[in-house]
């Protein structure tokens, strides 16, 4: 049999001869040397990650406020790109001649934010784009000429655990750019990141935001969601690799389940598809020690 | 093709598509029967939606694909509110007929987390989410915030479901081959698909065990003194593909098995494996076991069970 035919088995993990970060997604062992080994990888230009988080950005009933989520976002857009203007930033973002695509998530039970869309929207008309070159949209964008002519694309989803691919995060956000999304089902999702290179999108997407306002950290029942597993980490992480804010976005949803079940509770089905984007797919970086992951504000119960 | 053939084909087609149809909307009414339209309170909100096995993923996201993975057939979603009590939350009713009790408690088994309730075949209630399976359905009643009334309304509407479905079903024979002793029966999970196997405990990325439509397997944990171990047993159609998959699974996974099929994995763990390709044709595997004497036992204990069950 060839290593084809067998593909990646349980065995390979418990020896360390793959993705470490893949062998703690599924809850198994990650062998001791293989951390040695890789804290002592080559200095290299490290993956610049910007969490945020501010506990007055939700109210007592969840609702979003929308000057605090603007602030929110500036502060890590201007932090992820070295600019002390947030307008500044985004003029290295999107050219006035773009056309730019905001591609959001509208699942019913935890959607993209209206106010960080509309956040996103105006930074990008102060940066110098028309209002009618920006585009919103999730489930229609096969359909929509602002994607579909695109030139330009944000991606912003909130975090959540998924029946199907274990987690939910920036890299799964594009299935919608696909006409047939099951096909992309095998192995817990694990080929997410080959619609990256479909020319609808490849090379487009100038910033990534993975939203943590409230996520869902276990699903139950046929929706996989039940607000008894959401909580409020009222974070936003923002970055151009939306591998590394998978990465760490799974690993924050690791912590909060091994904190709420009080024991290790692997998430499932096991999240492949991260671990896949970095080694199989090349699209970015899922190697905390290749991330450099900067922390702004609250910091009260920040599991990573 | 002559004017003749071409009329008989149509007419054929349409009778098909009629048939089809009225056998459709039948079990829709069954289902409706099935459900009450009020509940201490809550009443019957909108008209009821139906979906079948090419709808699904219009109400169910993705994760419809689970219910494609048993043989899920048709869905009833009914919402119900209290109008007297504005401030309570809505409560959905989703009756699924899986086409057979041995998948509706397939798909039960596959959600549930901990001890079972009493509503019919077997139930859990876990934060606003009631769901059990009874004959083949498996029925969900949830409300998105839990109140002491919506909560009262919710195991209600529950228990008149699995007293209007007069049938009961039986659970996959498959589970009569599990060992009883340190037999962990939360942990039991019963599934046809190489994801399934994947969702619950991971094995490979590729399906080398060979699972598929045809398939049945059964995967369940246990305790015993010196640890915890997974026992998993797969049904196939013929000998031929139960030979073909042991084959198959001993050359991706244990190419160092002894000649007993059994192995030492990385973590000093003991993986042992076996086919019999009488009847049924199955293959056991015991992953994790903590010795070698413990994954041989459990083998040991199914024999036993088959030769009780099948002299």
């Amino acid at each position: 049999m060839t290593d084809y035919e067998k593909g990646i088995t349980r065995r390979d993990f418990l020896r360390g001869t793959t993705c470490t970060f893949l062998a703690a997604a599924l809850g198994l062992r990650v062998d001791a040397q293989e951390v040695v080994k890789e804290a002592v990888k080559p200095a290299v230009k490290k993956t610049k990650v910007v969490l945020i988080r501010n506990p007055e950005v939700l109210d007592a009933n969840h609702r979003v406020n929308a000057s605090v989520i603007q602030k929110m976002f500036d502060d890590a857009v201007t932090t992820l790109l070295g600019k002390s203007d947030p307008v500044e930033a985004w003029k290295q973002l999107v050219k006035p001649n773009d056309v730019v695509g905001i591609k959001t998530n509208v699942w019913a039970p935890l959607r993209t934010p209206k106010e960080l869309e509309q956040a996103i929207k105006q930074r990008a008309m102060d940066a110098g784009v028309p209002q009618e070159k920006i585009g919103i949209d999730d489930r229609g964008v096969l359909r929509n000429q602002i994607f579909l002519n695109a030139t330009a694309l944000i991606n912003a989803r909130p975090l959540r655990t998924h029946h199907w691919s274990g987690v939910g995060g920036c890299i799964k956000n594009y299935i919608m750019f696909v006409p047939s999304p099951p096909q992309y089902h095998p192995n817990s999702c694990e080929n997410l990141a080959a619609i990256w290179k479909l020319p609808i999108v490849k090379g487009k997407t100038r910033l990534n935001i993975l939203v943590i306002l409230r996520p869902l950290f276990h699903g139950i029942g046929p929706h996989h969601f039940n607000p008894t597993y959401q909580w409020d980490y009222k974070g936003l992480l923002v970055g151009t690799d939306p591998v590394a804010l998978d990465a760490v976005g799974v690993r924050i949803l690791q912590a909060k389940r091994r904190a709420y079940f009080g024991e290790e509770r692997p998430l499932k089905p096991p999240v492949t598809y991260v671990a896949a984007a970095d080694t199989k797919h090349h699209l970015g970086t899922s190697d905390m020690q290749r991330m450099e992951l900067i922390k702004l504000g609250w910091t009260e119960d920040i599991l990573i | 093709m002559n004017l003749s053939r071409i009329f008989k084909i149509t007419l054929a087609t349409l009778a098909a598509v009629v048939f089809a149809t009225m056998v459709q909307g039948e079990t829709a009414m069954r289902m409706n029967e099935l459900v009450p339209r009020a509940m201490h309170g809550w009443t019957i909100q909108g008209t009821d939606e139906t979906y079948n096995r090419k709808t699904i993923f219009d109400y169910i996201d993705g994760a419809g694909e689970v219910y494609l993975a048993y043989g899920f057939q048709d869905l009833l979603v009914r919402n119900f509110a209290n109008l007297d009590e504005p401030d309570q939350p809505e409560i959905t009713v989703e009756l699924f007929d899986m086409g057979s009790s041995e998948d509706a408690f397939g798909i039960f088994s596959h959600s549930r987390e901990g001890d079972e309730g009493e509503i019919g075949q077997g139930s859990q209630y876990q934060a606003g989410l009631l769901y059990f399976w009874k004959g083949r359905f498996f029925t969900c009643v949830l409300t998105k915030r839990e109140t002491p009334s919506a909560k009262q309304a919710v195991m209600a509407l529950g228990k008149a479901i699995a007293n209007a479905i007069t049938e009961s079903g039986s659970k996959p024979q498959l589970l009569n081959y599990l060992p009883e002793d340190g037999l962990i029966h939360q942990s039991i999970r019963y599934f046809h698909t190489h994801p399934m196997l994947n969702y619950h405990y991971f094995v490979a990325t590729e399906n080398i065990l060979r699972l598929d439509a045809s398939t049945s397997a059964v995967l369940a944990r246990y305790q015993h003194p010196e640890g915890k171990s997974y026992l998993l047993l797969i049904d196939y159609p013929t000998p031929a593909q139960a030979k073909n998959a042991y084959d198959s699974f001993l050359a991706a996974y244990m190419p160092d098995a002894t000649k007993m099929g059994t192995a030492q994995t990385e973590n000093g763990k003991w993986t042992s494996a076996r086919v019999q390709v009488g009847k049924p044709k199955l293959i056991a595997v015991v992953f994790d076991a903590a010795t070698r004497a413990r994954a041989e036992a459990l083998l040991g204990a199914v024999n036993k069970k088959l030769e009780v069950t099948h002299p």
